[in-house]
C-alpha cells in the first residue's frame, strides 16, 4: 500500500504493542506516510500550547512531527533524546485541527512514546490495566480503599501508599485536592439498580447510557445528570453496562489491552443492539467518547473485528452533541450568573464539537452565556499531564484560568471530566470565584 | 552529523550568563529540531539560544563573533528557500520569544514591535484601533515580523501598498559584530535600513522594528470573477491594471489550486472554471469603489468572465480570502510535500511566463497549482511531490530552476518574495553578472568581515559560481553614459578624484567652490547632464526609464504628455540628484531599477521593471543618499500611474516633510556612520568619488 517501507522504529516483535495503520482525514495511512504528510509548514505553531509558551520548535507539533519521522527513517537512532519532545505534548489535537492536511500529531506521538523501551511497561501500569481489565471487583475495592483513606482524611497517606500509582491512575492521586467527595458507591452500580434503564423485555431504545471512568468512579452525578436529561428529552433508553473505553490503556502504551476493552464493549454493544434495534451511544466524557469514534483505527489490520468496529463508532455520540437543541426547554440561571464554556480537547479537536453545545446552551442560558477568550487552549489537565509535567501544565492552566477570569463568569462548562479535575483545581488556588462544571450537570439542573 | 567537537564549554557558559542557563540549549534534540525549516535544506546547529529580552541580542553577538563561532536568527522557520538552515552549524538565534508589541501609536502612525510578532497577531491589535499593516504574506497567520523583514515579504495588498521595504520606517539592528544600530530610511546618507530588509539575516539581526501603519479604508469590496482558462483572467487582469484602477488586490488561482483550497468555499463556479481573480478594493467613498467595481466588471466581461460575484457580508469576504490564502496549505493534502516558486515577471508578460511555466512543468511530468498576484507579475506555482522520491525531488529542482530561467528571460527577477536562501543562490548566476555579484560580496563583506551570520546564503558560493558572463546584458546605455563611464575608467587609473555635480541642485546646491584641498585642481567635477534622454515608457507595466541628467519637472512634463504621471513632488534638479541627495526619501516607493557606474567605470544595473525584487541585497537604496559618492547613478526605472486627469489614482503632491532639505539653504548633515565608510571603502577604495564626503 506504500511506497516507502521503511521503519526503524521499533523491531517486528515490538509489532502486536503498536498501530500499523492510521486513519487520517486523507485516508488510511501508514504511520511513516502519516508523518511524512507534514511539510513543516509551520502553521500548528500557531496553536501549539507547549510552543506558544516556550518557543521551542523541540516541543512543537511540526516538531515531533519531525521527531517521529526521523525515528522511522533511522536518521535518528536515539529514541531517549525524544522523550522531551512525545512527554511534552498534551495531546490535545489543536494542531491537527488547525493542518491543513489534518496530520494526526497525538496518534504520532502516541506511537513515539510507545516506541521508548518499556514505556508502559511499569508494573504499576501493567497491574492498573490488568485489574481494570480483569478483575474490576479488585480495581473497585481498591479504589474505594483509597478514597476512605481519604475520607478519613488519610488523603497524604493514600498518596503516599502509591495507591493510585498502583491502580495506573497518577493523575487521580495528583488531582485528589480536588475532588470534593470521593464516591463510595460507584456508578455502575447505582445505574444498574434503575429499573428504567434495564434492556430486559424492551423492544427498542433510543439511547444507550456508556458509563465513563470518570463518571463511573469520580463524579457520579455527571453521569446521573446525563441520564436524566437523556431520559427527558430523547425518550427511554438503557443502560449499557459497560467496560472502561480503552484510552487509558491506550494512553501509557498498552494498544493490546485497549483492543481488549473495545472488543469487550463492542460485544456488549452487538447483544443490546440484537434485542433494540438501532440507538445512540451516549458517553459524557468527552475524552472516552472521541477515542470509541476511533475505534475502527485499532482495528485495522484484523478483518473480523474492523466493520464491528466502525458499526460501534458510528453509533457514538458525544452528550455535548447529543441534545436535540430544538426541543430543549428549560428556566435560564438565576439573576446575574453568567456561564462560559471551555471546549475540551478531545471535543472540539478531537470530535469537531464546537457549535452544538453553544446552541443548546443559548437557548437556555440566554444572555447568561459569554464567551471564554481561546476557549479551546486546553486546560492542562490531559490525563496524567498535570502530575507528570508539573511546570508547563501550571502554566498550560494558568492561561486557561485567565481567560476565564475576563469572562468573570461564575460557572465554566467542560464536557470532559479531566478537564474538570483540572479546572476546579486551579480555579481554587488562583481564581475561586468561579467553578466548573460538567455540562450534563448543568443542563440538567436548568432544564429539571 | 559531522560535528564530532562539542560546543566550546566556556562560550557556552558566557552564552548562559547572558541569555539564563535555562535558555542554552546544546543536546541532541534541540540541535536536532533545529536543522529543518519549510525548505528542503537541512544542517544542524552547534547550540541553540533562546532569547528573553532584546538586550541579550547584541552581547551575544559580539561574544560569538569575537569567538569566531557563526551564528544566525530564526524565529517561526517557515521559510520556503532554506534561510534559516545553519550551513555551518554555530549557534542558533531562536527569537520567538521576542514578541511583544511594544506600542501602537495612531498618531504618528507607527507601530513598535519585537521581531517575533506574528504579523496577523499584529494586524488583529492594530484593528481595534481601526488601522493595519499593509505587507500580508499569505503565511501571515504563522510568519513573524522579523521574518518579513528578512525577506521583504509582500502579499496581496502590496499591489497597493508596497511590499514591506515600503512600510517599514526604523529598525533596531544588531550588527554582526554586536553593536546595535538605529536606522531610518529617512536618515541623511545612503539608506542601510532599506539594505537590511530582505537580507535574509545575513547583515545583521532586527531587534526592534518601527512599522509603518495605515488607517483601515472605510470601504473594502471583494469580488471573484471566474473564468475559462487562466488567459482569460490573466488578460482581465491587465485590463484592470491598465484602466488605472489600483485594486487593493489582485489574486488569481488555477484549477488545481482552486479544488485544492475548496473546502473553504462556500460559492460554487460555474462548470468549466479553470481559473478565478480575486479582486478587493478599498477608498473612502461606496460612491467610488462601487464605480470601480462596475468597471472591473465590464473589464472581466470583455475577458470572457463566466460569473462575477461581490462578496454580500464581511464573513463571505472571509471565506474568499481563506480560500486564497489557505491554497498553499490546501495543496499539502494532495501531497506530502509542496514547493512553491517565486519568480516574477513584468506584469503585461505574465500570460508567456505562465504558459512556460506549464511547459516546463509538463514536460517533467509535475502536477502544480498556480496562484499569483496577478497584478504585480509575481507567480507561485506550487508543485506537488513527495520529498522520499529523490529522483522526483530532482525533476522538481530542475523544474523549477527552468521556470526561474523563463523568468529571468522574460525580464523578471528570480525571487519575489520568499528570498534566496540556499536554494536559489545558483539562480543568482543566471540573474547577476559576476561583477553584481561581487558588489554583493563585497557589501556582505562590509558588515560582516569575518562570514559568520547567517554564512553561505544568498550569494552563490565557489561550488555554485559556474557562469561568469552574464546570460542576460542589460540594455544600451547610449553614448552619453559610454563618455561618462569612459571618463570615470581614465579618471580611476590616474588616480584622479571626482566631483559629481549633476545640476547642481541637489549634490552641490550650495555651488560654493570647492574649498581646500578639494579645491578645482584637487577634484575634477564630472558632469552629468549629457544623461538626458527619456529612455522607455512602458505603459502597460507601468514604468518609465530615463537617464539620470533628466531634470524632474521635465519628466513630469514630458509623462503628463503621454497620459501619466509620476508619484514624485515637483522638485528642482534631476533625477539622479533627486535620489541621490535623498531630496525626497519617499521616493524609495516608486524606484524600481538602477544603473550604476562605480569609481572605476565599472556598471552594474540593480533591480529591474517589477515591484517586487527581492533577489540579492536591494544595493539601489545605498545610492538613495549616498551623495554621489558611492557611484555615478546613469539610469533610473521608476514606476507611473495614469495621469489623475483620467481617473484620480489618489495620488496628491505631499507637503513635503524634509523641507530643509528640499529649499537647499540649510542641507541635513550627514555624518557618515561606521557602515556608511565600511562600504565606501568597499566600492571606492581610492575614495575618488566626491572625497570630501568620507574625508
Amino acid at each position: 500500500m506504500t511506497k516507502y517501507d521503511i521503519n526503524e522504529l521499533y523491531d517486528h516483535t515490538q509489532e502486536p504493542f503498536h498501530l500499523k495503520h492510521l486513519l487520517t482525514d486523507l485516508g488510511e495511512r501508514t504511520v511513516y506516510d502519516a508523518a511524512a504528510q507534514c511539510n513543516r509548514c509551520g502553521y500548528c505553531e500557531t496553536v501549539c500550547p507547549t510552543y506558544m509558551l516556550t518557543g521551542r520548535e523541540t516541543i512543537s507539533a511540526r516538531g515531533r512531527n519531525q521527531f517521529l519521522r526521523l525515528l522511522i527513517e533511522g536518521k535518528t537512532r536515539d529514541i531517549d533524546s525524544a522523550r522531551e519532545s512525545f512527554s511534552t505534548c498534551l495531546l490535545c489535537g489543536a494542531c491537527s485541527s488547525v493542518c491543513y492536511a489534518k496530520v494526526p500529531t497525538p496518534d504520532l506521538v502516541l506511537e513515539g512514546r510507545r516506541s521508548r523501551d518499556g514505556y508502559g511497561r511499569g508494573f504499576a501500569a501493567r497491574l492498573g490495566v490488568d485489574l481494570l481489565l480483569n478483575r474490576r471487583g479488585v480495581f473497585e475495592l481498591a479504589l474505594k480503599a483509597g478514597y476512605l483513606l481519604k475520607r478519613l482524611g488519610l488523603a497524604a497517606l493514600a498518596g503516599k501508599l502509591g495507591f493510585y500509582d498502583f491502580l495506573g491512575l497518577p493523575a487521580l492521586g495528583a488531582a485528589q485536592d480536588a475532588l470534593k467527595h470521593a464516591p463510595l458507591k460507584f456508578l455502575r452500580k447505582i445505574l444498574l439498580k434503575d429499573p428504567a434503564l434495564k434492556p430486559e423485555g424492551k423492544k427498542e431504545a433510543a439511547w444507550a447510557y456508556f458509563a465513563p471512568c470518570g463518571p463511573n468512579y469520580v463524579f457520579t452525578e455527571v453521569g446521573a445528570a446525563t441520564v436524566a436529561l437523556l431520559k427527558r428529552f430523547l425518550g427511554p433508553g438503557v443502560f449499557t453496562d459497560n467496560f472502561c473505553c480503552g484510552l487509558l490503556a491506550y494512553n501509557y502504551g498498552r494498544v493490546t489491552e485497549a483492543r481488549e476493552f473495545a472488543k469487550k464493549n463492542i460485544l456488549r454493544f452487538e447483544e443490546l443492539k440484537k434485542a433494540l434495534g438501532g440507538f445512540t451511544v451516549v458517553g459524557d466524557c468527552s475524552s472516552c467518547v472521541a477515542f470509541m469514534k476511533s475505534y475502527e483505527q485499532l482495528f485495522t489490520e484484523d478483518e473480523e473485528w474492523r466493520p464491528r468496529a466502525k458499526a460501534f463508532a458510528e453509533a457514538v455520540k458525544d452528550i455535548l452533541e447529543a441534545l436535540p437543541t430544538d426541543k430543549i426547554k428549560g428556566r435560564g440561571p438565576a439573576d446575574g450568573e453568567t456561564v462560559t464554556y471551555h471546549d475540551s480537547c478531545r471535543a472540539c479537536h478531537g470530535q469537531g464539537i464546537r457549535s452544538e453545545p453553544r446552541e443548546t446552551l443559548k437557548k437556555i442560558a440566554g444572555k447568561a452565556f459569554v464567551e471564554l477568550p481561546e476557549s479551546d487552549w486546553c486546560c492542562g489537565g490531559a490525563g496524567a499531564y498535570a502530575f507528570t509535567q508539573t511546570a508547563l501544565s501550571e502554566r498550560i492552566a494558568d492561561r486557561k484560568i485567565r481567560n476565564i477570569a475576563s469572562t468573570q463568569a461564575g460557572t465554566v462548562l467542560a464536557g470532559a471530566t479531566s478537564c474538570l479535575l483540572q479546572l476546579n483545581a486551579g480555579l481554587k488556588k488562583k481564581y475561586p470565584s468561579a467553578r466548573a462544571v460538567h455540562y450534563s450537570v448543568y443542563m440538567d439542573n436548568l432544564t429539571r | 552529523m559531522f560535528q564530532k567537537r562539542s560546543f566550546d564549554e566556556g562560550v557556552r557558559r558566557a552564552l548562559e550568563n547572558i541569555a539564563g542557563p535555562e535558555n542554552v540549549f546544546t543536546d541532541a534534540a534541540e540541535l536536532l529540531m533545529y536543522s529543518y525549516d519549510a525548505g528542503l535544506a537541512r544542517a544542524k546547529p552547534e547550540a541553540v539560544v533562546r532569547f528573553t529580552s532584546t538586550d541579550q541580542v547584541a552581547p551575544a553577538a559580539k561574544l560569538l563573533y569575537a569567538a569566531g563561532i557563526p551564528y544566525l536568527p530564526r524565529i517561526a522557520g517557515t521559510n520556503l528557500s532554506g534561510g534559516t538552515i545553519p550551513l555551518k552549524g554555530g549557534v542558533i538565534f531562536n527569537l520567538s520569544l521576542l514578541n511583544r508589541i511594544r506600542q501602537i501609536d495612531t498618531i504618528n502612525r507607527l507601530a513598535l514591535v519585537e521581531p517575533g510578532v506574528v504579523n496577523l497577531r499584529l494586524q488583529i491589535e492594530l484593528e481595534k484601533f481601526g488601522f493595519f499593516y499593509a505587507p500580508d504574506p499569505a503565511s501571515q497567520k504563522v510568519s513573524t515580523i522579523g521574518g518579513n523583514i528578512g525577506e521583504n515579504a509582500g502579499g496581496p495588498q502590496c499591489l497597493k501598498y508596497g511590499v514591506t521595504s515600503d512600510n517599514v520606517e526604523r529598525l533596531e539592528v544588531v550588527t554582526p559584530e554586536g553593536d546595535v544600530k538605529l536606522w531610518s530610511y529617512g536618515d541623511p546618507g545612503p539608506d542601510l535600513m532599506s539594505l537590511l530588509i530582505g537580507s535574509e539575516g545575513t547583515l545583521g539581526i532586527v531587534t526592534r522594528a518601527w512599522l509603518k501603519i495605515l488607517e483601515k479604508p472605510k470601504v473594502v469590496q471583494t469580488a471573484v470573477a471566474a473564468f475559462a482558462s487562466v488567459e482569460n483572467a490573466v488578460s482581465a487582469a491587465s485590463g484592470i491594471i491598465g484602466a488605472g484602477i489600483v485594486p487593493r488586490a489582485l489574486e488569481a488561482m488555477d484549477k488545481i489550486s482552486l479544488d485544492a483550497a475548496k473546502k473553504n468555499l462556500k460559492t460554487d463556479y460555474p462548470p468549466g472554471t479553470n481559473a478565478i481573480l480575486l479582486i478587493e478594493l478599498d477608498g473612502a467613498s461606496d460612491k467610488k469603489v462601487a464605480g470601480e467595481l462596475r468597471a472591473i466588471m465590464e473589464i472581466c466581461k470583455t475577458s470572457f468572465s463566466t460569473s462575477f460575484k461581490t462578496a454580500a457580508d464581511p464573513a463571505e469576504r472571509e471565506a474568499l480570502w481563506a480560500a486564497r490564502k489557505g491554497a498553499y496549505p490546501a495543496m499539502a493534502r494532495l501531497a506530502p510535500n509542496v514547493m512553491v516558486e517565486d519568480g516574477v515577471v513584468p506584469r503585461p508578460r505574465l500570460p508567456e511566463a505562465l504558459r512556460e511555466t506549464r511547459d516546463i512543468l509538463s514536460r517533467y511530468k509535475l502536477t502544480a497549482g498556480l496562484l499569483f498576484h496577478a497584478g504585480d507579475g509575481n507567480l507561485h506555482p506550487n508543485i506537488l511531490f513527495d520529498a522520499r522520491d529523490l529522483q522526483e525531488v530532482k525533476r522538481v529542482r530542475n523544474a523549477g530552476y527552468e521556470i526561474l530561467k523563463s523568468c529571468i528571460r522574460l525580464g523578471g527577477a528570480i525571487s519575489g518574495e520568499h528570498g534566496i536562501g540556499v536554494e536559489k543562490r545558483v539562480a543568482m548566476n543566471w540573474m547577476y553578472d559576476a561583477a553584481t555579484l561581487d558588489f554583493f560580496g563585497a557589501i556582505k563583506a562590509a558588515f560582516d568581515p569575518r562570514d559568520l551570520v547567517n554564512p553561505d546564503k544568498i550569494l552563490p558560493v565557489a561550488q555554485d559560481r559556474r557562469a561568469r558572463t552574464r546570460a542576460f546584458p542589460p540594455g544600451f546605455l547610449g553614448e552619453a553614459a559610454a563618455v561618462l563611464i569612459t571618463e570615470l575608467q581614465s579618471r580611476h587609473n590616474l588616480g584622479a578624484k571626482t566631483a559629481v555635480t549633476g545640476s547642481g541642485e541637489s549634490l552641490r546646491r550650495d555651488k560654493r567652490p570647492l574649498r581646500g584641498k578639494w579645491d578645482g585642481a584637487g577634484c575634477k567635477a564630472l558632469d552629468t547632464t549629457a544623461l538626458n534622454r527619456i529612455l522607455e515608457l512602458d505603459r502597460e507595466n507601468f514604468t518609465v526609464r530615463a537617464e539620470a541628467g533628466v531634470p524632474v519637472g521635465e519628466l513630469r512634463k514630458w509623462l503628463k504628455k503621454a497620459g501619466f504621471s509620476i508619484m514624485l513632488p515637483d522638485l528642482d534638479g534631476t533625477l539622479g540628484g533627486v535620489i541621490a541627495a535623498k531630496v525626497w526619501p519617499p521616493a524609495r516607493d516608486i524606484l524600481l531599477g538602477m544603473d550604476v557606474a562605480l569609481a572605476d567605470g565599472s556598471v552594474l544595473s540593480f533591480g529591474g521593471k517589477t515591484v517586487k525584487n527581492v533577489a540579492g541585497y536591494d544595493a539601489m537604496k545605498l545610492f538613495c543618499g549616498s551623495l554621489g559618492a558611492y557611484g555615478v547613478i546613469l539610469t533610473v526605472t521608476l514606476r507611473t500611474t495614469l495621469h489623475a486627469g483620467a481617473q484620480d489614482t489618489g495620488y496628491k503632491t505631499p507637503v513635503m516633510r524634509h523641507k530643509s532639505q528640499a529649499d537647499g539653504r540649510n542641507p541635513v548633515e550627514f555624518k557618515p556612520d561606521e557602515y556608511h565608510r565600511r562600504l565606501k571603502k568597499a566600492f571606492d577604495p581610492g575614495n575618488l568619488l566626491n572625497p570630501w564626503i568620507y574625508d
